[in-house]
């Protein structure tokens, strides 16, 4: 129960973190003054819910309806299998990262159905360019995760914690993180994995959202990336464990760092155009993750 | 009547009436959607019936494979948002009594067969199991499945390049009529360029 | 739950695939057919495994096995889709109707 309690806090507290660092480094990188980008957020929030909802001609309803309302729950699912101490995650399953695994692929799922069901180009074009780079961006996560995996013994994320006890992750198999990371950019649709909200594509998936609607799937993209940087800290950066203060408190830093330097990629590299994102995710990224599997299976063995 | 019970009617309902909701939808996304909950429910029961790693990489195959199936709907469909009513169906009663027969004939081997009862253990450690099994007695079954996957990886690129041996895999393709034998429908085959060049070097 | 639901369960599920692979004349429907055929085995499979047999570990690979003829069916059945699609710019059984004679 306290661990259900503090996933949600978690999750609200992440909203407001990521909105308001998204923010500041918004405003830091036009020049404009920071201190009035802390109080943004909320400010950008009450305008967007005072707007009135647009319906386009014949869209799909219940996957309109559905697709950030799933962003969300698939935000909390993940974070489900997350320990905030030894033993205190909401369902400490043998197989919490093929659930992680599930849930990123259904992020791609939702984000399609999302500019599907707008029944308008604009969405549309930005969900499908999203499935092509989505789909070998989450690979490219499996495999990094199989090598997380590997000296924990174990599918369970609480293993995989208690497996860097010696030495974290991050250090043990460098390559996983950064590929992680890319990852998470693609999942919370972020800076140069940006391809299904993009502007070029005015908003891309969620182009033609307005009002309430817009809030909830910022928001959940918000919660995404809550989600997907606490599990970049307890599976790489060790969760839980570190000294004097107590578990939780470490995992949140851990978190927060993971998102800081998530916001900074997002406002600070640029996007390349599709056909040259997916020719490098094939060709380049792909076999790094292998490369990163054999070293963890080698480094294992050790 | 137990909890796990209930949950299993529930999913089995619900496994049964999107599989059949997959070809009487008009949409074509909304079909390979529902064919994903078919499969989501599916897995539940796995979970249901203790085997965890089996049910959850269920969901996470089938979420990326309709994902992919939705891809080619819409690629390829005239209707993939079922705007319009549509039912494309031959030898639709065959269909329907070869459905019947299959259901009718399996249920009646389900019923009659004197089936054995030896549930799994509660505390059996069946994803260590599995592992072992896959990378130990049965690891030549295993292989040929990767060895398999392989093979068709190579496959799929040759059936579907564009550019092949004896040149482009669309030259001179033609649509089909818009009735048996009638005019072709669509656009007409566009004339290679290559095609032209020899043309003029030999005349 | 006892091991008779589940088959006919599983039995509906064929039934409905079987309907759906030889009624549909989209190529890409009929792949839905086969695979709920699949879907069928998979929950026979892994219901003899847990409750007809007591879990031996070859119940579960014969899952596994079963994950893998799925992917390897969308994988070739999307290509040929492809292929034809080239060929004939439809993706209806129709379309091949030349490779009868």
């Amino acid at each position: 129960m306290t661990a259900l309690i503090a996933v949600l806090l978690l999750l609200a507290a992440g909203i407001w973190f990521g909105a308001t660092a998204d923010a500041v480094a918004e405003a830091a990188v036009a020049g404009h003054p920071v201190r009035a980008a802390l109080t943004s957020p909320f400010r950008r929030a009450a305008l967007m819910l005072s707007r009135q909802a647009i319906a386009t001609e014949h869209p799909d309803r219940l996957n309109r309806l559905l697709a950030p309302a799933c962003y969300l729950v698939l935000a909390a699912a993940g974070l489900s299998v997350i320990p905030f101490a030894p033993g205190m995650a909401v369902t400490d399953i043998a197989t919490g990262l093929v659930l992680w695994g599930a849930c990123e692929a259904l992020v791609v799922v939702v984000v399609f159905l999302n500019g599907w069901s707008a029944n308008a180009p604009l969405p549309l074009i930005g969900g499908y360019r999203y499935v092509a780079i989505g789909l070998p961006a989450m690979l490219i996560s499996m495999f990094v995760l199989i090598g997380a995996a590997l000296p924990a013994q174990s599918l369970g994320v609480g293993a995989v914690v208690e497996s860097q006890r010696v030495l974290i992750n991050a250090v043990r198999q460098p390559l996983g993180l950064p590929l992680f990371l890319l990852l998470g950019l693609s999942i919370t649709l972020r800076g140069p994995f940006d391809y299904g909200d993009s502007a070029d594509l005015a908003g891309g998936t969620h182009a033609e959202a307005s009002g309430a609607h817009r809030l909830l799937w910022r928001a959940a993209k918000l919660a995404m990336l809550t989600a997907f940087s606490a599990m970049a800290a307890t599976v790489f950066l060790g969760g839980y464990l570190g000294t004097v203060l107590p578990g939780p408190a470490w995992l949140v830093l851990k978190t927060a760092l993971v998102m800081l330097v998530l916001v900074a990629i997002t406002h600070l590299v640029a996007r390349v155009p599709p056909a040259r994102m997916l020719t490098w995710l094939w060709t380049v990224l792909l076999p790094l993750s292998f490369v990163d599997l054999v070293w963890a299976g080698l480094e294992a063995m050790r | 009547m137990t909890l796990s019970d209930i949950a299993f009617w529930l999913f089995s309902a619900g496994a049964v009436w999107t599989a059949w909701r997959v070809f009487r939808t008009d949409s074509m996304v909304r079909a390979s959607f529902a064919l994903m909950l078919s499969f989501f429910c599916v897995a539940a029961i796995l979970l249901l019936l203790s085997a965890p790693y089996l049910g959850i990489a269920t969901i996470f195959m089938m979420a990326v494979e309709m994902m992919v199936m939705a891809l080619f709907m819409v690629m390829f469909m005239m209707n993939p948002a079922g705007l319009n009513p549509m039912m494309m169906v031959h030898q639709h009663k065959v269909s329907i009594g070869a459905g019947v027969a299959a259901f009718a004939g399996l249920g009646a081997a389900a019923l009659l067969t004197d089936l054995p009862h030896h549930a799994v253990a509660a505390g059996k450690p069946v994803i260590r199991d599995l592992g072992t099994e896959l990378l130990g007695g049965s690891m030549l079954i295993f292989e040929t499945a990767g060895i398999t996957l392989l093979a068709t990886m190579v496959a799929t690129v040759v059936l579907s390049s564009r550019s092949g041996r004896f040149g482009a895999a669309d030259e001179g393709s033609r649509p089909p009529g818009l009735e048996p034998g009638g005019k072709p429908a669509g656009r007409a085959p566009e004339r290679d360029s290559d095609h032209s060049h020899h043309a003029e070097h030999g005349g | 739950m006892t091991l008779t639901a589940i088959l006919l369960v599983a039995a509906a599920l064929i039934g409905i695939g079987l309907y759906g692979a030889l009624s549909q004349q989209s190529f890409v429907m009929l792949m839905m057919g086969l695979e709920l055929i699949l879907n069928g085995v998979l929950l026979i499979a892994v219901g003899f495994w847990s409750l007809g047999l007591g879990g031996p570990p070859r119940g579960q690979l014969l899952a596994i096995v079963v994950m893998a003829v799925m992917a390897i069916e969308m994988a070739v059945g999307f290509a040929l889709v492809t292929a034809v699609y080239r060929k004939r710019q439809a993706d209806t059984t129709e379309g091949l109707e030349t490779m009868k004679h």
